[in-house]
């Protein structure tokens, strides 16, 4: 039965994409059949943040048109076999695909994969719309904000409408230390506003915007990093595993000795 | 839609394996070396034909090698299905040059109505053409078969008017008459005055509207234009296969190709500007970018691989010329010199600008 999940957030900038990426980095990695499904037409990142933009030909858009086969437009990644990204349009609107279509391809691509990630933008209109047509489950993606979270809420509520029931939470760009100093919404906030099962917690990271603009997701990078692992236990979290939880809240110098502690075990 | 359309093959990906070619031409020592990955003869949206190269991708090999077996081959391990060979097999036949004749026997059974649908994917290219005939200033908009009428692709033939018109600002004459030719495209009053207010933002007269519907006729006529009642040409598409149409006059344009922009001409394009990454432009004659090439460039689209792309600064995400396609090297230059792209039996090259115009174009020139 293959996994059909949207990521979305309803607030844009709170790292749907760079979750896409790496999650199905992740599962690719856990030997899982993954594609990767960028609904965000007209203003498309996925391709980037996977570093695969300069290998589109087709999109998803010659697709629909039958211009091509679908397994033309998939784009293979080099580094990882088990992953393929089907490619937005960047030429087009939001307007150029009905939800119809989007549930076509998905459904196309469900014979050969595993799991099939679905990337949507930011809003709640058509892009929106197509991006949760075709999907079974969904991670909710919300920074510890207000804002986010307000969003996020009104998400939850439009894709329990729309019969999406499988619904989990990230926390992403967490900081541990204004958590403890009461600068910032705890976990525990959010989870009390939104009440969904809490999937995964990803602490705010620099290494996340460098490997951002190289086009290599972290989960690919040799050196370790708790945002790397936040990333790989969601993934196992996704596969059925139970895996505890990182210790963020604990004191910030506490992250630190937590990476020197990964590097020595890598080193040793 | 026909599920056939969407199944999935056995070969996944026509980009994975990718072969280096050292693309400068001329290598002396002061030349750093600049590799672009060649992913040559993936199939292209407008380059029509299956090239017989000897490094052609798996994929397209099998393609031909079903091709010459027949067409009713459909076991398991055939890669296109059924319904997707006949698109091959159409694409083929609209391309005599690359068709080979040992093929022509299982081109017979292709239907008329199939051969319609196949005419509507090509002219979904066509984009708004500002251009100059006998002295007349013309505004052509698509015809509806072209591009079907509707809210969406009314707001997309508006935007791609203002960025041709934008494009051409500087040199345009302050004044000048414009005849806009609506072929049979739906235009209500409303339509032509927002038309009109955008001419005249850019000091443009609209005097005449040539069409073919009876409403866009009464709607000019009201608004007090002179009405051009035009008979649709019927065109026969045994008739556009047969005599392949000259290239248009060569666009000539002043701007940034930003992401998400797209130039589609039938004929040489001039952008003194640059493109963008996300930018694209798809011409069935040369590129020509006074500017920075950093998105895609798509020269020679129809499959005429003679042609070639030239930037000031040769930085793309993607080259393709004809059915070639080639990929931008992982590390990018410090320095950049005038290039030009051109297709050579090893896929796309580029060589100087200085030493291109010595070498290759006499080359390219004997040739012929």
């Amino acid at each position: 039965m293959t996994r059909i999940i949207v990521t979305t957030s309803g607030k844009g900038g709170v790292g749907k994409t760079t979750v896409s990426a790496n999650l199905g980095m992740a599962l690719a990695k856990l030997g899982r059949q993954v594609a990767l499904v960028d609904a965000d037409f007209g203003l498309r990142n996925l391709d980037l943040l996977l570093g695969l933009e300069n290998r589109i030909v087709y999109t998803a858009v010659e697709v629909l048109a039958r211009e091509c086969r679908l397994d033309q437009a998939l784009v293979k990644d080099k580094r990882q076999p088990n992953l393929v990204l089907l490619p937005a349009a960047q030429n087009r609107s939001k307007d150029a695909v009905t939800p119809d279509q989007m549930k076509l391809l998905v459904n196309a691509l469900a014979k050969k994969y595993q799991y099939i990630l679905i990337d949507s933008p930011a809003g709640i209109e058509m892009g929106f719309k197509n991006a949760i047509a075709p999907a079974k489950e969904a991670l909710i993606v919300t920074t510890p904000e207000i804002s986010a979270v307000r969003d996020a809420d009104r998400v939850v509520g439009l894709l329990e409408a729309q019969g999406v029931n499988k619904i989990h939470l990230i926390i992403n760009r967490i900081r541990p230390a204004m958590v403890q100093a009461n600068d910032m919404m705890s976990v525990q906030d959010v989870q009390e506003l939104l009440a969904i099962p809490l999937i995964g917690v990803i602490p705010d990271d620099e290494r996340v915007i460098v490997s951002t603009n190289r086009g290599e997701p972290l989960v690919l990078s040799d050196t370790p990093s708790i945002a790397a692992l936040a990333f790989e236990n969601i993934a196992r979290r996704l596969e059925g595993q139970t895996v505890e939880f990182l210790e963020l809240d604990s004191p910030n110098d506490n992250i630190f000795s937590r990476l020197r502690k990964l590097l020595w075990t890598k080193i040793v | 839609m026909n599920s056939d359309h969407l199944s999935l093959s056995p070969v996944t990906c026509h980009l994975s394996p990718v072969p280096y070619f050292q693309l400068r031409m001329n290598s002396d020592s002061t030349n750093s070396s600049n590799d672009f990955q060649q992913d040559s003869n993936s199939q292209l949206p407008g380059g029509k034909s299956i090239s017989k190269q000897a490094d052609v991708e798996e994929n397209i090999a099998k393609t031909a090698s079903i091709l010459a077996d027949s067409t009713d081959d459909t076991d398991s391990n055939s890669i296109i299905p059924n319904a997707d060979l006949n698109s091959v097999l159409l694409y083929l036949q609209a391309n005599a040059v690359s068709t080979n004749a040992e093929y022509n026997s299982n081109l017979s059974d292709v239907s008329n109505n199939e051969l319609g649908l196949l005419e509507e994917k090509i002219n979904h290219k066509i984009q708004v053409q500002l251009k100059t005939e006998e002295g007349r200033l013309l505004l052509i908009l698509p015809t509806e078969s072209q591009v079907p009428g509707s809210e969406i692709s009314w707001s997309e033939i508006w935007q791609q008017m203002k960025q041709r018109l934008n494009g051409s600002d500087r040199l345009r004459i302050p004044n000048t008459i414009v005849h806009l030719v609506a072929q049979d495209r739906l235009l209500d009053s409303r339509q032509l005055q927002q038309l009109e207010e955008t001419l005249n933002e850019v000091q443009l007269q609209l005097k005449s509207v040539a069409t073919s519907r009876r409403q866009t006729a009464i709607a000019a006529c009201t608004l007090g234009y002179s009405v051009e009642q035009i008979q649709l040409q019927i065109s026969f598409t045994t008739d556009l296969q047969a005599t392949p149409k000259a290239l248009a006059d060569a666009l000539y344009l002043e701007m940034t190709v930003r992401s998400g922009g797209e130039i589609r001409h039938p004929g040489t394009v001039i952008i003194l500007g640059d493109i963008n990454p996300g930018g694209i432009v798809v011409a069935d004659g040369d590129i020509l970018v006074w500017g920075r090439l950093r998105g895609v460039a798509h020269a020679g689209a129809t499959g005429n691989r003679e042609c070639i792309i030239m930037a000031l600064q040769m930085e793309p995400t993607q080259l393709r010329i004809a059915d070639a396609v080639a990929r931008a090297p992982e590390k990018s230059l410090r320095q950049f010199s005038p290039e030009v792209a051109y297709i050579t039996s090893q896929g796309i090259r580029i060589s100087k600008a200085a030493d291109f115009s010595r070498n290759q174009l006499s080359k390219i020139n004997q040739s012929l």
